[in-house]
C-alpha cells in the first residue's frame, strides 16, 4: 500500500516535471485550455469564435482595462499568444514575453538590424517549451519559452532577393509552417515546414514553379506568396493556406492563363507538403488581391446536408463557401462592391473582365488595391451562423502601359474612395444580415465573437467596439486607437480577459 | 426641418455673402434643391458664387498642386551632392522603413506616392524638408513618424535626392502615369454625360465653378479630383458642413473636423473647435462631396474618360 502510494506520488511528479518541461502539446493544440490563447487564430478552424462567458451584453458596459503594455513606436498588427501564464507579442523584429497577470517584461529579444521590410508582424507560435517567431529578413528562430534563450535560428528565405516574413507560423505535430512575403520582385510562392525540435526543413510547397523549373501551366507567372496563417482539420490531415498575388503584379499580358496556384485557397497534407486539392478564387489576378485571408472552417449545414465546409472573405471582393474535404465550390457571392468579374464559372470561380486590366489610359476597378477585406481576421459564430467580416466597398484606377515593364509592381494604382462596414453573412446564401458602417477607408480590426453573443472589433476613427453579434448594434466602446487585429480572450485565475493590440499598446479589460 | 434660402446679393462681397448663405441653408435638405432654389432665385449669379467660393476655399487651403506624377518631375531646387557610403546606407535603411510604401527604389509603391516627382522632395535642401515629415510622419494621409538616428535619416535623404536624379536623367518614373496616357477620351460625349446620365450638372457648372478647371489640374491629379474630390488622403476642397443642434434649441453651424458613432467635431462660427457626445445633442451631416462616392459604381470606364476629356476642355 505504501508503496503503491509512493510510486503513485513518483508517477505524479514525473508527470508534472514532464509536463512543464513539454509545456505545449499537440493535444492541447488540438483542443485548447481557457487560460490560453495558443494559436494566432485561437485554434485550428480560424473561427475566432470563443465559448467564455463571462463577459456578456448585460455586462460589457462595466469593461475596466486592467493594464496596458506599449510596445514602442511600432503598431501592433498580430495577435499575441498566451500560455501558462505569460503573454508573447510582437512587432517587426521585436518578440516580449510579458507576465499576463502585471504585464511586466519577462524578457525581450531585438532582433539584429537588417533591411528587410518591416511592414508588420503577425506574432508567434508555440508548441512544446519553445516559442517561434518569424523575423523581416526571413529567419525562423527558436526560444526557450522560460528565458528567451534562442535554441536554433535558420534561414526560410533570402531576404536579399526581396523575400520577407511577417507570419504567425502554424504548428501542426512536428511541423512548423512559415510562409514569407515578396511582392516588389518576381519571386516564387514558398511554404516551408521547419521540423519543431531541430529547425531542419522537411518540405517546401511552391506556389508557382521553383528557380529552374520550367511549368506551363503556370504562364511564366511568379508569386503566390503564403503570408499568412493557415488552418488545420485534422481529421482529414490537412492544411489550409490561402495563397498570395502573382507577379509581376499588374502586368498580366506577359503571364497569360490562370496562373495557378496564385490567388487560390490549396489543402495540403502537412506530412509531405503536397497540395491534395487547390481552388483559385482569382484566376489571373492583375489587381494585388491575394487569397492570403483567412480559410474558416466549419461544419454545418449546407442546403440540407451536413458538411465539412472551408469559409473564405476573399481580398477580391467575393465570399467563398467550399466543401473542405475536396476543394468543390458550394456558394460564391460578393459581399462587398465588385465590378472586376464577367461571370463565375461552373466551378464557382469569378472570371476576370479583360476590360478591368490595368490599361494605358486607366480603368476604375472596385474593390481597390487594398481589397474587399484584407488580413484582418473575420469571426464565425455558430450560434447564429453568422460569418462577420471587415469588409471594404472601395474603388482604384489601375494603369498599366509597357513602359513599367514586367518586374515586380510593373504598373500603377491609385485608390479614388472607400467606405468600410462590418458585415455579417448568412454563410448558407452569403446574403448579407447586418451591416454596421465603421468609417471612411479600409478598416484595420479583425473580430472576435463569443457564445454570449458579443463581437469584438474596431472602427477606424479608433475605437474597441463590442457589438451585438445577432444585429450588429454597439453595446459598448473604448477609444484606445485603431485595433490592428482581432482581440483574444482567455479566462485567468477565473476571470475573462479581453486582450487588444491597437496602436503601438496592446491592453487588457476585464470586470471589475 | 425646412428653412427658406435668403440671399442677398452684392457683387462686391461674394464670398462673404456666400458663406452667410451656406450658414443659413436648411441641412435637411438635398444639395440639388438648394440650387435649384439658387438658381431660380439668382439665376446664374448664385453658380458663379459657388465656383468663387470653391475656388477661395480651394486656395484657402493652400490650393492644390496637380499630382507630381502627372507632370515633369518638379526640378531640385538647389543641387546636393552626397557620398556613395551614405546613398549605400540609405538604400538599405530606406528599404526596410519606407520602402513598402514608397517602393524600394522611391517610385512609389502600395500606399504612398512617388518621391522622385514630389515638391517637397524638389524644395528639401540635405533634408530640412524631408527630415521633419520622416521624424512626424503625416497622420491624415496614413503615413507614421519613424523614430531614427540623425545618421540614419541624413542617409535615407541621401538616398531619396541620388534616385531622384537618378529618375530624372532617366525621364519618366517607373510607376508614372503621364498626361498623354489619358487622351482616349471624347470631350462632346463627355459634356453629354455630365448634363445627362451623369447628373454632375446638377451640382456643377462649365461656366461656373468648373470654368478653367483644365488650366488648375492636368493629367491623373484632374482625374483623381474629378473621381472623388475629398478620396484616399486628399484634402476635401469643400469640407462636409454640420447642424448641430443643441437640447435649449440652439444650432451651430460649421465644419466638421473629426467625426465616429459616438461623437462629433467641428470649428464653430468664430473657428473654435467643439466636440459634442451622443445624447448631448443632435447633428446633421452636410456632405455634398460624398455623391462622388455614389457615382463610383455607376461610370463606365467610356463615361470616366470622356467626362475627363470634357473637364480638360474647360480651360
Amino acid at each position: 500500500m505504501k508503496m503503491r502510494f509512493l510510486c503513485g506520488l513518483m508517477l505524479v511528479i514525473a508527470l508534472t516535471a514532464l509536463a512543464f518541461a513539454q509545456g505545449v502539446t499537440a493535444p492541447a493544440l488540438l483542443k485548447p485550455p481557457a487560460d490560453a490563447w495558443l494559436t494566432y487564430h485561437g485554434d485550428y478552424s480560424g473561427r475566432r469564435h470563443s465559448t467564455l462567458s463571462q463577459i456578456t451584453q448585460e455586462n460589457v458596459t462595466q469593461l475596466r482595462q486592467v493594464w496596458r503594455f506599449q510596445v514602442g513606436q511600432q503598431s501592433i498588427k498580430g495577435t499575441p499568444i498566451l500560455v501558462d501564464g505569460v503573454i508573447y507579442v510582437t512587432t517587426p523584429d521585436n518578440l516580449w514575453a510579458i507576465d499576463a497577470r502585471t504585464a511586466r517584461e519577462l524578457w525581450h529579444y531585438t532582433h539584429p538590424r537588417n533591411n528587410a521590410f518591416h511592414i508588420g508582424h503577425r506574432g508567434v507560435a508555440v508548441y512544446k517549451d519553445l516559442v517561434y517567431l518569424t523575423t523581416p529578413d526571413a529567419h525562423l528562430i527558436a526560444f526557450n519559452a522560460k528565458d528567451g534563450k534562442i535554441r536554433w535560428d535558420v534561414t526560410i528565405a533570402d531576404s536579399r532577393r526581396g523575400y520577407w516574413s511577417t507570419n504567425a507560423p502554424l504548428v501542426v505535430g512536428n511541423h512548423v509552417m512559415v510562409g514569407v512575403s515578396g511582392d516588389f520582385d518576381n519571386l516564387p510562392g514558398q511554404l516551408k515546414s521547419i521540423d519543431a525540435d531541430t529547425g531542419k526543413t522537411q518540405w517546401i510547397f511552391y506556389s508557382t514553379p521553383p528557380p529552374g523549373i520550367s511549368e506551363p501551366a503556370s504562364g511564366g507567372a511568379t508569386g503566390g506568396q503564403m503570408w499568412m496563417t493557415g488552418t488545420y482539420d485534422p481529421e482529414l490531415n490537412l492544411v489550409y493556406v490561402g495563397t498570395g498575388n502573382p507577379t509581376p503584379v499588374l502586368n498580366g499580358p506577359v503571364r497569360p492563363g490562370d496562373n495557378p496556384w496564385t490567388c487560390s485557397i490549396v489543402a495540403l497534407n502537412p506530412d509531405t507538403g503536397k497540395l491534395v486539392w487547390g481552388f483559385q478564387v482569382s484566376p489571373h489576378d492583375t489587381h494585388d488581391w491575394d487569397a492570403a485571408e483567412v480559410p474558416v472552417l466549419v461544419d454545418g449545414d449546407f442546403n440540407g446536408t451536413p458538411r465539412k465546409m472551408l469559409m473564405q472573405a476573399s481580398r477580391n471582393g467575393y465570399f467563398f463557401v467550399l466543401d473542405r474535404t475536396n476543394g468543390k465550390n458550394l456558394l460564391t457571392k460578393p459581399f462587398a462592391a465588385v465590378n472586376w468579374a464577367k461571370e463565375i464559372d461552373k466551378d464557382g470561380r469569378p472570371i476576370p473582365d479583360p476590360a478591368k486590366e490595368p490599361s494605358r489610359d486607366g480603368v476604375l476597378v472596385a474593390p481597390d488595391e487594398s481589397g474587399g477585406t484584407n488580413y484582418r481576421s473575420p469571426s464565425y459564430d455558430p450560434t447564429t451562423g453568422l460569418f462577420i467580416v471587415s469588409a471594404h466597398d472601395a474603388y482604384g484606377i489601375y494603369f498599366f502601359k509597357p513602359e513599367h515593364g514586367n518586374y515586380g509592381w510593373a504598373g500603377a494604382d491609385y485608390g479614388v474612395g472607400g467606405r468600410g462596414f462590418l458585415r455579417a453573412l448568412d454563410y448558407k446564401t452569403g446574403s448579407l444580415v447586418w451591416e454596421h458602417p465603421i468609417g471612411n477607408g479600409p478598416g484595420s480590426a479583425g473580430v472576435l465573437t463569443t457564445s454570449t453573443g458579443l463581437a469584438f472589433t474596431g472602427d477606424i476613427p479608433g475605437n474597441l467596439m463590442a457589438l451585438r453579434t445577432s444585429d450588429g448594434k454597439t453595446l459598448w466602446h473604448a477609444p484606445i486607437g485603431r485595433v490592428g487585429n482581432a482581440p483574444i480572450t482567455y479566462q485567468l485565475d477565473g476571470k475573462q480577459f479581453l486582450v487588444v493590440g491597437a496602436g503601438n499598446s496592446l491592453y487588457a479589460y476585464a470586470l471589475p | 426641418m425646412r428653412m427658406r434660402v435668403r440671399i442677398n446679393v452684392s457683387i462686391s462681397n461674394l464670398h462673404r455673402e456666400f458663406a452667410r448663405m451656406l450658414r443659413d441653408i436648411a441641412f435637411s435638405l438635398r444639395f440639388q434643391t438648394v440650387l435649384l432654389r439658387m438658381k431660380r432665385t439668382i439665376g446664374i449669379a448664385a453658380t458663379a458664387l459657388l465656383g468663387l467660393s470653391c475656388l477661395v476655399a480651394a486656395q484657402g487651403r493652400g490650393g492644390q498642386a496637380p499630382s507630381p506624377a502627372s507632370q515633369r518631375p518638379p526640378q531640385t531646387a538647389t543641387p546636393q551632392t552626397f557620398s556613395p557610403e551614405e546613398i549605400r546606407a540609405g538604400q538599405a535603411r530606406f528599404s526596410s522603413q519606407c520602402g513598402f510604401c514608397h517602393g524600394r527604389d522611391a517610385a512609389g509603391g502600395e500606399t504612398g506616392p512617388d518621391l522622385t516627382r514630389s515638391d517637397i522632395v524638389a524644395a528639401d535642401l540635405r533634408g530640412d524638408k524631408i527630415s521633419p515629415i520622416v521624424r512626424n510622419g503625416r497622420p491624415e494621409k496614413g503615413m507614421p513618424g519613424f523614430d531614427l538616428s540623425a545618421a540614419d535619416l541624413g542617409a535615407i535623404v541621401a538616398f531619396i535626392h541620388d534616385q531622384k536624379a537618378k529618375a530624372d536623367t532617366l525621364g519618366g518614373g517607373r510607376r508614372s502615369v503621364d498626361v498623354s496616357d489619358l487622351q482616349t477620351g471624347n470631350a462632346e460625349e463627355g459634356r453629354k454625360y455630365f448634363g445627362g446620365d451623369g447628373k454632375c450638372s446638377t451640382c456643377h457648372s462649365a461656366t461656373g465653378d468648373l470654368a478653367g478647371i483644365g488650366n488648375r489640374f492636368q493629367g491623373l491629379a484632374l482625374l483623381q479630383r474629378m473621381l472623388n474630390p475629398g478620396g484616399s488622403g486628399r484634402p476635401a476642397p469643400v469640407p462636409p458642413r454640420v447642424l448641430v443642434t443643441l437640447p435649449s434649441g440652439e444650432k451651430i453651424v460649421g465644419p466638421l473636423v473629426s467625426r465616429d458613432e459616438f461623437s462629433i467635431t467641428i470649428t464653430d462660427a468664430q473657428d473654435a473647435r467643439r466636440t459634442w457626445q451622443v445624447g448631448q445633442a443632435e447633428w446633421t451631416i452636410y456632405d455634398p462631396l460624398s455623391q462622388h462616392f455614389d457615382l463610383l459604381g455607376k461610370y463606365t470606364d467610356k463615361d470616366m474618360h470622356n467626362v475627363f476629356a470634357y473637364l480638360q476642355s474647360l480651360r
